[in-house]
C-alpha cells in the first residue's frame, strides 16, 4: 500500500521532471558542452578544449564587455531597487493622488521592449532627439548632446532607460510590502520616540526585508537577461562602448557564428549570476534584517 | 508625578463626531479603566492621550501642562498595544531598549534599565529570544517591559489582554495590577470586558457612544449605577430590568404583584424601569409568582431563569436547588436592593447621583 503510494507520487511528478530536464537541464548541458567545443564558422571542430575561454581572455573587447556588464547589472539593479524603494515609499502614502499614480506607474512596464527602445532611441538621438534639442534651446548646453553616441555617456543612458522601464514594478511590489507593515509597530515606534527616518530604518525596512531581497534578486536576473533594449538602442556601439554580455553573446553567435565563444560567455554569465545571487541570499539571511549584525 | 486632565475632548472624522466632549480627571498614581462596548470611543480617547490621534477640540493636560500639540514621544507616555506590536526582528532586550537607544542613552545605561525591567517582569531568561519564540503571555510582558524601561509619567493600555486565552487573561490581569501597585505609575487602561474593569480599576469610566456615562469606583458603579446602561453593563450576569408602576410606596408589575418598596418617593402611577441584580433575588413563599424556565448549575452557584408573564428574570443562588424546569416558584428582592430608572431617559431615580 505504502509502496504503491510512493510510486504513484513519483509518477505524478514525472511530467514536471521531464519538462525541467528537457527545457532547463538539456539546453544548459548543450551550452556547456558547446563552450568546450572548437567551432569555426558554425562548424564543430573537436570537443574538449578550453580554446574558447582562452580566446575570450585574449579578446580586448571582452574586458570592456565585463566592465559594461558590471555597470549594467550592478548599477542597474542598485538604482532600480533604490529608486523603486523611494517611489514605493511615496506611493505607500494614502491619498487620492497616489491611488491614481499606483495605476499609472505601470505604464512603462506594459509597453513592448521594442517600442520603448525605439522611442528612447529617437528621444536621445544626437541631431533630432527631443531631449538634446530641449537642452540646446533652453541654453543649458551649447550644442545638442549625442547621448547614445558618447562612449562615456552611453552606458549610463542605457541604465537610465532600463530603470525607467523596470523600476515601476519594483516600486509597486515594495509599495505593497510597505503598506502591509503593521500599523501598530509603527505606532509603537512613534511612542518609543522614533522620527520618520528612524521608523523607516528600524521598522519598515526590516519588515520588508524579504520583499526587498526578492525584488533585488529578480531585478538582477531580469536585467541580466535584458537584451532587446540595449541591442535596439545602440547595438553595442559606439565602438563596443555599450557592448554588454547579452549583446556580445548575440553578436558572437548570430553575426560572427562563433558558437563556441558565445557559449563560453554564456557559461561565465551563468556562473557570475549564480554566484551573485547565492552571495546575496547568504548575506541577507545572515544579517541585516535581524538587527543582530551590531 | 503624572496626573492627567481631559477637558471637553472632541474628535471628529470628517463630519462624524466620535467623541462628544469628554471631561476626565485622573489623579497621579491612579489606575483608571475606560470601559464600554465596541465603538464607544474608548480606544480613540486613549490614542488621543497618546498623541497617535489629533483631537478636534478640547485640552489634554499632563501635570497641568497642555500637551495637545506635542508629538507622542514628547508626552512622556508609554503605551501597550492590543497586538503587542513588538518589533519582530529585534530580540526581547532590543525591543525593550529601543526607546532608550533612540534617546541616545549609553549602552551600559540601556543594559541596566532593561535588566531592571526584565527582573520585574520575570523576563531575564528570555532577553535573547525573538518575539516569534515567545508565547502570548510572554509577548505581553515584553510589551509591558518596553513601557516600563522608559519610566513614563503615564501608562496606556489598549485592550492588552484580549488576545490571550481565558486562563492567561486572569493571570495577566493580576500581574498588571500587581505591577501597578509596585510602580505606582498613573495608568489608563481600555477594555470592553467589565470584569477586567471591575477587578483592576481604582476608578472606572463607563463610556457609551462617545460620551462618559458614569465615573466611579467599581463598587460605586455596581451599587449605584447612574443609568440602565451602566447597570446592565457592569455585573455578570447582568441586572434584570422590568417595567413597573409606582403605587403608594411599592413598585407593581403589570400583574399587580409587588416587587418591593420604591427606593425613592415617586408619584402614584408613574411608570419606571425597575432593576435588580440576580444575586439579590430570593426564592420565597410569598412575592412575585413565576415559573422556572432553565436551571444552569456552575458549581459554586446556580443560575436560574425565571419567567413571569413576558419577562425573563435571571437569578443566582449559592444554595443547591432541587427544582426542575416548569416548577412554579415565588421570588422577592432583598431589602434596599431595588433600583429605579426613569422610563424615558433611563437615568437612575435613586442610588447614585
Amino acid at each position: 500500500m505504502l509502496r504503491s503510494d510512493r510510486l504513484l507520487a513519483y509518477a505524478m511528478i514525472l511530467p514536471v521532471v521531464i519538462a525541467v530536464v528537457a527545457f532547463v537541464v538539456g539546453p544548459t548541458y548543450n551550452v556547456a558542452t558547446l563552450s568546450l567545443t572548437q567551432v569555426v564558422m558554425g562548424q564543430e571542430r573537436g570537443f574538449g578544449t578550453l580554446g574558447n575561454f582562452r580566446a575570450l581572455a585574449a579578446d580586448p573587447v571582452f574586458g570592456l564587455v565585463l566592465q559594461n556588464t558590471a555597470i549594467w547589472i550592478l548599477g542597474g539593479t542598485f538604482l532600480c531597487v533604490t529608486v523603486g524603494l523611494g517611489v514605493g515609499t511615496f506611493l505607500a502614502i494614502d491619498s487620492r493622488m497616489t491611488g491614481w499614480l499606483r495605476a499609472l506607474i505601470l505604464l512603462p512596464w506594459v509597453l513592448p521592449d521594442v517600442v520603448t527602445a525605439m522611442a528612447w532611441k529617437w528621444m536621445l538621438h544626437g541631431q533630432v532627439g527631443i531631449l538634446g534639442q530641449t537642452l540646446q534651446s533652453s541654453g543649458l548646453t551649447e550644442g545638442t548632446v549625442s547621448f547614445l553616441g558618447d562612449p562615456d555617456l552611453v552606458m549610463w543612458m542605457l541604465v537610465i532607460v532600463l530603470i525607467w522601464r523596470k523600476m515601476p514594478l519594483v516600486a509597486l511590489i515594495l509599495c505593497a510590502a510597505i503598506r502591509s507593515v503593521p500599523d501598530d509597530q509603527l505606532e509603537a515606534a512613534r511612542m518609543d520616540g522614533a522620527n520618520a527616518v528612524e521608523r523607516f530604518r528600524f521598522v519598515t525596512l526590516p519588515n520588508i526585508a524579504f520583499s526587498l531581497t526578492a525584488v533585488t534578486v529578480i531585478s538582477m536576473i531580469w536585467i541580466t537577461a535584458e537584451f532587446a533594449l540595449p541591442w535596439i538602442m545602440t547595438g553595442g556601439g559606439p565602438a563596443n562602448a555599450s557592448q554588454i554580455m547579452a549583446t556580445y553573446i548575440y553578436q558572437q553567435s548570430f553575426e560572427f557564428f562563433n558558437w563556441g565563444v558565445a557559449s563560453a560567455m554564456s557559461v561565465i554569465n551563468l556562473f557570475m549570476l549564480a554566484t551573485i545571487v547565492a552571495l546575496y541570499l547568504y548575506v541577507n539571511r545572515r544579517s541585516w534584517a535581524s538587527e543582530e549584525s551590531k | 508625578m503624572g496626573s492627567v486632565a481631559l477637558r471637553n475632548i472632541r474628535k471628529s472624522y470628517g463630519p462624524v463626531e466620535v467623541l462628544h466632549g469628554i471631561d476626565l480627571d485622573i489623579q497621579d498614581g491612579e489606575f483608571t479603566v475606560l470601559v464600554g462596548p465596541s465603538g464607544c470611543g474608548k480606544s480613540t480617547l486613549l490614542r488621543s492621550i497618546a498623541g497617535l490621534e489629533t483631537i478636534t477640540g478640547g485640552d489634554i493636560c499632563i501635570d497641568e501642562t497642555v500637551i495637545n500639540s506635542l508629538a507622542p514621544k514628547e508626552r512622556n507616555i508609554a503605551m501597550v498595544f492590543q497586538n503587542y506590536a513588538l518589533y519582530p526582528h529585534m530580540s526581547v532586550a532590543k525591543n525593550m531598549g529601543f526607546s532608550l537607544r533612540l534617546a541616545k542613552e549609553s549602552p551600559s545605561e540601556i543594559n541596566r534599565k532593561v535588566n531592571a525591567a526584565a527582573e520585574i517582569l520575570d523576563l531575564t531568561n528570555l532577553l535573547d529570544r525573538y518575539p516569534r519564540q515567545l508565547s502570548g503571555g510572554q509577548r505581553q510582558r515584553v510589551a509591558m517591559g518596553r513601557a516600563i524601561v522608559r519610566d513614563p509619567k503615564v501608562f496606556l493600555f489598549d485592550e492588552p489582554l484580549s488576545n490571550l486565552d481565558a486562563k492567561l487573561r486572569v493571570q495577566m490581569r493580576s500581574e498588571i495590577k500587581e505591577l501597578h501597585q509596585r510602580l505606582k505609575t498613573t495608568t489608563v487602561y481600555v477594555t470592553h470586558d467589565q470584569i477586567e474593569a471591575m477587578t483592576m480599576a481604582d476608578r472606572i469610566v463607563v463610556m457609551r457612544g462617545g460620551q462618559v456615562e458614569q465615573i466611579g469606583t467599581p463598587l460605586e458603579l455596581y451599587d449605584r449605577p447612574a443609568s440602565v446602561f451602566v447597570a446592565g453593563f457592569i455585573g455578570s450576569p447582568s441586572m434584570n430590568f422590568i417595567a413597573a408602576t409606582a403605587r403608594d410606596d411599592g413598585l407593581l408589575l403589570d400583574t399587580d404583584e409587588s416587587l418591593g418598596k420604591t427606593p425613592v418617593a415617586l408619584a402614584n402611577g408613574r411608570g419606571v424601569i425597575a432593576g435588580f441584580r440576580p444575586e439579590d433575588i430570593r426564592l420565597s413563599d410569598t412575592g412575585v409568582s413565576a415559573k422556572v424556565a432553565l436551571i444552569e448549575p456552575t458549581g459554586a452557584e446556580t443560575q436560574l431563569v425565571l419567567r413571569t408573564g413576558e419577562n425573563s428574570i435571571v437569578m443566582t443562588t449559592r444554595d443547591r436547588i432541587s427544582l426542575s424546569p416548569g416548577d412554579p416558584v415565588h421570588f422577592s428582592i432583598s431589602e434596599g436592593k431595588l433600583h429605579c430608572f426613569d422610563a424615558e431617559s433611563e437615568r437612575a431615580l435613586s442610588g447614585a447621583v
